[in-house]
């Protein structure tokens, strides 16, 4: 992944900037945040509901918190911080790492399956998956 | 060493298709939508394609990753700059009222 360095300001900017928001709101208490488009359409979690809430855990340090939420936001967050650390060193000081593992086709379908079961499985009502649930 | 005969190379690819899938990774978990799950299935078919030799497969794959991880990023992009416009509405309108009452 290349990116500029104009673009990992702009995102960077973006993301203080939504962490400040998440910080000093509570996406569970506050009508400031928009509710899942698929959940309220659907009734339905989709994979990424619940990860306003647990942005708002992780920042105030409640990762098991966070996890409840989210789980799988929460798995993929080491991966996401991975690639943002290569891209400021690719751009910022003159690395050339590559992302090796974003290209390697196992680790990639492995995310894929990840992705399909939890949306399959946080949906079923069902006690020890239950857990899974954004529990709107 | 000697080659009897001139082996057909194959087409030597400069690099791998970028394969969007931080990108779609991301729209996933953030825009709330389908949109980067689908995203998620052509960054997969990206690199699958790319190792079986399929390079104009998985240069399409590419396109169509990127194609899906854009849509559902815009329509995220779109759904929290109306909530915000409908919340500034909505304060604005309760600020006013509230004005209004003294």
């Amino acid at each position: 992944m290349i990116l500029t360095r104009q673009y990992i300001l702009a995102i960077s900017i973006v993301a203080i900037a939504g962490s400040l928001l998440y910080f000093f709101f509570d996406p569970s208490l506050s009508e400031l945040f928009p509710k899942c488009i698929f959940y309220s359409l659907t009734k339905l979690d989709c994979p990424g509901c619940g990860s306003q809430r647990a942005i708002h855990a992780l920042l105030h340090g409640n990762i098991l918190q966070a996890a409840d939420f989210n789980l799988m936001a929460v798995l993929f967050l080491p991966l996401l911080l991975y690639s943002a650390v290569v891209a400021v060193a690719n751009a910022f000081f003159h690395q050339q790492w590559h992302q090796g593992i974003f290209y390697s086709t196992i680790f990639v379908k492995t995310v894929l399956f990840v992705v399909l079961i939890f949306w399959l499985l946080r949906n079923i009502p069902i006690a020890p998956l239950h857990w899974l649930s954004a529990e709107h | 060493m000697e080659y009897s005969t001139q082996q057909q190379q194959p087409i030597v690819p400069g690099t791998r298709p970028k394969n969007w899938l931080v990108e779609s990774i991301l729209v996933t978990i953030f825009c709330c939508l389908p949109f980067g799950v689908v995203g998620i299935v052509f960054a997969s078919q990206v690199n699958s394609k790319y190792d079986t030799g399929d390079y104009e497969g998985a240069s399409k794959a590419s396109k169509e990753a990127a194609k899906w991880t854009k849509i559902g990023f815009f329509i995220g992009l779109a759904v929290i700059v109306c909530y915000a416009l409908f919340i500034l509405v909505l304060g604005g309108t309760a600020f006013w009222q509230a004005r209004q009452n003294y």
